[in-house]
């Protein structure tokens, strides 16, 4: 082979690579950071926790009278991983990043009572923007759980 | 500054839908409770506490004032539920399964028993006794109120909780 | 001068407030010189902050969004105010007043097409900051109700309890839109 071809051929294959390298990292980001707010919804009082103002118009649809935040955490989950969250009552939240294309992350998310899997749902939320999960009771109130997800 | 229902149903009665919504928004909670505690089945309660407000939301031009919006309301519900257990025949078991599994899932962590026998002896009680006790706990109304509700007089009413109360105490127990 | 029988008659309705001021006192004066009473009535107290405790958790369990949208639905499936239009019309076009009658109808009609636009907006969704798009889900049977805030467009997904035993084979799911 020639000298020349032989180039052409490095020069056009690295070119291949490095263009598959970037696509690929579009869609499998490196780490997803992943937050879950723990929010108890009650009638019990008329409080608004302070903490979630960020989430007010979000929560306020619920109608609720009270709104507190009980835990706040975030996790970064490697692509092609998952992280492990742990929600009051014997719960979890485990969350399986997907894909990432243009500019909203994909995740798998699953909501288990113990070992029983309660929900189980796939949603594509735009890049730092979240979604809200509720429903199960909890000391007197219903927990409320707004997921968010940032891609690095 | 919130409005008060009179000033809400002034603005239902002109079509603001908004308005209806804040009314809604207000008394779902506690018309579902009522028509729990007559018809002893979520998803039925859930259906007559919808229907209620359907029907309210229908009749609201018809609203002149007079008695308070909630007694009102609560009146259109409770007809609709007797309406309902009068074509329905359940079986009390029902609603004996349904209460095990909010019971499973509020105790979740840690075992009540005091709440779990409480649940139980709400359960074991007549609609009727359900009712009075639903309506004065969850809304606090005199028992003037309740008897227009139920259709039933005050001594009726004030006889009724009594019962209903002396049931409950003795199945607590101890725990009281 | 009340007995303990007749005070215990009496002692909810006292706590309710509902006895006339006689009764009150006489329940009141009883009380103070009489522990088996007083412990009646704490026993009651307790009984009735039990009650609302239970009773005001099992309430809070039912949320607003989805319960309101299916009342909304009712409101627009069965066209109350459509038939009142109706009405209206067959009265109007029956009479000698005719001519107003058309511009009002005209602004009755674009009332009516932005009324129902309005309830269902709660329904309609545009591209914006969180709008979310959910793939796939599944509540084990359980119901749940998908749902969109209108002003940021955030996706609410709500779970409900399930209703029937964990060995049934079917579960019936209730739309609640």
């Amino acid at each position: 082979m020639s000298q020349r071809l032989k180039q052409g051929l490095l020069f056009s294959s690295l070119t291949f690579f490095v263009a598959a390298y970037l696509r690929a990292a579009e869609n499998s980001p490196q780490t997803v950071s992943v937050k879950i707010e723990t929010i108890l919804a009650s009638n019990q009082s008329g409080e608004f926790d302070s903490r979630l103002k960020a989430l007010e118009k979000q929560l306020r649809v619920l109608k609720y009278r009270s709104y507190r935040l009980l835990n706040e955490e975030s996790k970064n989950v490697p692509s092609q991983g998952s992280a492990s969250f742990e929600i009051p009552g014997g719960r979890s939240l485990i969350v399986w990043p997907q894909d990432f294309r243009n500019q909203q992350v994909a995740l798998k998310v699953r909501l288990q009572g113990g070992q029983k899997p309660l929900l189980d749902t796939t949603i594509r939320l735009p890049n730092k923007g979240n979604f809200i999960l509720g429903g199960p009771p909890h000391d007197g109130g219903v927990l409320v759980l707004s997921i968010s997800a940032n891609v690095q | 500054m919130e409005l008060s229902d009179w000033e809400l149903v002034q603005k239902c009665q002109s079509g603001e839908m908004s308005a209806f919504e804040d009314l809604v928004s207000r008394y779902y909670q506690k018309v579902y409770m009522v028509i729990l505690g007559l018809l002893r089945n979520r998803d039925d309660a859930m259906e007559v506490a919808q229907e209620t407000f359907f029907r309210a939301y229908r009749k609201i031009k018809s609203f002149q004032g007079g008695s308070s919006f909630y007694t009102w309301l609560y009146r259109i519900a409770v007809n609709i539920a007797i309406d309902t257990q009068r074509r329905q025949k359940r079986n009390p078991l029902d609603f004996r399964e349904t209460m095990d599994e909010v019971l499973e899932e509020q105790n979740e962590v840690a075992k009540d028993p005091f709440s779990d026998r409480l649940v139980q002896a709400i359960n074991d009680l007549t609609p009727e006794h359900k009712a009075v006790i639903v309506l004065r706990t969850l809304e606090g109304l005199s028992y003037k109120d309740i008897g227009e509700i139920l259709g039933c007089s005050e001594g009726t009413v004030m006889s009724r909780l009594h019962y209903a109360r002396k049931k409950l105490q003795s199945k607590l127990g101890g725990f009281l | 001068m009340k007995n303990c029988d007749s005070t215990r008659e009496s002692l909810g309705a006292w706590l309710d407030g509902e006895l006339d001021r006689a009764e009150s006192e006489a329940v009141r004066a009883h009380l103070e010189g009489c522990a088996a009473c007083k412990e009646e009535q704490r026993q009651l107290e307790k009984l009735q902050v039990a009650l609302k405790s239970v009773l005001d958790s099992e309430a809070s369990r039912i949320a607003f969004p989805p319960f309101w949208s299916s009342v909304q639905q009712r409101i627009t499936e069965k066209s109350a105010w459509r038939e009142d239009l109706v009405d209206w019309l067959r009265s109007v076009f029956s009479g000698p007043r005719i001519a107003w009658a058309i511009p009002a109808v005209i602004l009755l009609l674009l009332g009516v097409l932005s009324g129902d636009s309005l309830v269902s907006g709660f329904r309609s969704f545009g591209q914006r900051n969180n709008f979310a798009s959910v793939e796939s889900i599944d509540a084990y049977g359980r119901n749940v109700a998908l749902l969109r805030e209108d002003e940021t467009k955030t996706t609410v997904i709500w779970l409900y309890q399930n209703q029937e035993g964990e060995d049934e084979s079917t579960t019936e799911t209730r739309p609640s839109f």
